[in-house]
């Protein structure tokens, strides 16, 4: 199953497998942000270039990447068509109506291409080197300054390691329900607009009903292994920040310095 | 065994947390294609965590999908719509939570009113559902009106009228159908729910 989040994480060793979650969540989130200031054609090869670097580093195989892009180039492709068509300025190629082709338009569309690869390359290099839990982990450390106002940091990254913990069994759960339901004939995926929505009902209230058991059962389960309160836990596995990560941020602040110093202002 | 509320409560908010996750991932359960629309299921599960857990749960399970919805914008976007205007958090998060809201306070209200439960649940899906549609479309047309987005140098105005197209005709059915369909998931999960912790 084609998926953004789940079923994705490829075990490994290698350099960005070893970085702690709660770097790699915000380096990717740096990158994201160093990509918008990107304008001209010098900033995006160095963008690109450290993705390749970052690439070579996850020691994961290029086909992996490759494979997360395919169900995405239509819309990658259609958002570039919509940029080309609806923007203005430049040298005016071609119009009709509302739409219009000009030289800026192209250029600016071929930029939007490559700043819609170097996007999901990174979260895919992220999704790929660490697994939802320790994604899920990394948020609460990210989060960690909001507790000084209150903010139930630790509260939240315990129910979503729950949520994510639990993800795979209601799935599991929906499947059963689906062919159990298929096999009393009903048929999801056509018919007209009632039939479909009356098609969901039985889905999903078996579904719901099994998420409050679960809930039930596991409230049970916590409370009977001295479960109080989620701030004072203890961990199984402690990522502390490493060289490198050190070493990481260093290369990223390099190139983000360097696009803020060769963008087109 | 009788357990804490607030660890049940935890619980609970993770299931839902869980349910919308793969709701956002799994097109047959998170959204019903129809010609060119697509209906979400989703402002239902908001819905119905809402009438179970209350008003400020519901808001904080609205909140999670409109975070989703954000970090997807930028890597799995769902469509060019997506793309183009969730990367505002202000557009993806906002009406999400006020889903919540809105269907919690309705839900409230009309519960001590009137007797019938699927009723109650019914106009706050609705209403719920509404919310949603509005609160997006009026976030957008707050936020491109006047200005070209930074982000993306796209001509908003021109695209404008499509855009509020499409929202719209989505719109309409979607609150329809939150309307029919809520209470019939809503009224037997609930049975169930007041049977748990106790």
């Amino acid at each position: 199953m084609s998926n953004f989040l789940f079923g994705r994480y490829l075990p490994g060793s290698s350099w960005v497998h070893q970085m702690s979650p709660q770097s790699k969540l915000m380096l990717s989130f740096y990158f994201v942000v160093v990509i918008f200031f990107a304008n001209n054609i010098w900033t995006y090869a160095a963008l690109s270039g450290l993705i390749l670097l970052v690439v070579l580093m996850s020691g994961v195989s290029i086909g992996y990447f490759l494979k997360g892009i395919r169900p995405l180039i239509w819309l990658i492709v259609f958002t570039v068509l919509l940029q080309i068509l609806f923007s203005s300025g430049g040298h005016v190629y071609w119009h009709f109506g509302p739409f219009s082709i000009s030289d800026t338009s192209l250029i600016n569309g071929g930029f939007m291409f490559i700043r819609c690869l170097l996007i999901i390359m990174i979260s895919t290099v992220l999704t790929l080197t660490t697994t939802p839990l320790a994604i899920a982990d990394g948020v609460q450390t990210v989060l960690r300054p909001l507790k000084k106002v209150h903010f139930p940091v630790d509260t939240l990254a315990l129910m979503l390691s729950i949520a994510l913990r639990f993800v795979p069994t209601l799935m599991d759960e929906m499947e059963t329900i689906l062919n159990a339901q298929r096999s009393r004939g009903v048929d999801f995926g056509s018919g007209s607009l009632r039939h479909r929505i009356s098609a969901a009902v039985p889905l999903l209230v078996p579904l719901f009903t099994g998420a409050i058991n679960h809930a039930e059962n596991l409230s049970t389960a916590m409370e009977a292994r001295g479960f109080t309160d989620s701030e004072h836990r203890s961990k199984y596995r402690v990522y502390r920040w490493q060289r490198k990560d050190t070493i990481s941020w260093a290369v990223f602040l390099l190139i983000g310095i360097l696009v803020l110093f060769i963008r087109k202002s | 065994m009788p357990v804490k509320k607030n660890t049940l409560r935890l619980n609970m908010l993770a299931m839902f947390i869980a349910i919308i996750l793969l709701q956002t991932s799994i097109p047959l359960i998170g959204y019903i294609p129809i010609g060119p629309l697509e209906i979400t299921i989703i402002p239902m599960t908001v819905v119905v965590a809402t009438v179970l857990l209350g008003t400020v749960d519901g808001a904080i399970i609205g909140g999670i999908w409109g975070l989703t919805t954000f970090v997807r914008a930028f890597v799995w976007p769902t469509s060019p719509l997506a793309a183009i205007v969730f990367v505002n958090p202000i557009i993806s998060v906002i009406p999400r939570i006020m889903i919540g809201v809105v269907a919690g306070v309705t839900y409230t209200y009309l519960k001590k009113h009137f007797k019938s439960q699927t009723a109650s649940i019914s106009v706050a899906a609705v209403l719920g559902s509404l919310t949603n549609t509005v609160l997006v479309l009026g976030l957008i047309y707050l936020f491109y009106k006047a200005k070209a987005p930074q982000l993306y140098q796209i001509n908003i105005k021109e695209l404008l009228p499509y855009l509020l197209g499409v929202v719209g005709t989505n719109g309409i059915p979607e609150a329809i159908f939150s309307g029919i369909v809520t209470p019939m998931i809503g009224v037997p999960v609930k049975k169930i729910f007041d049977r748990t912790g106790r």
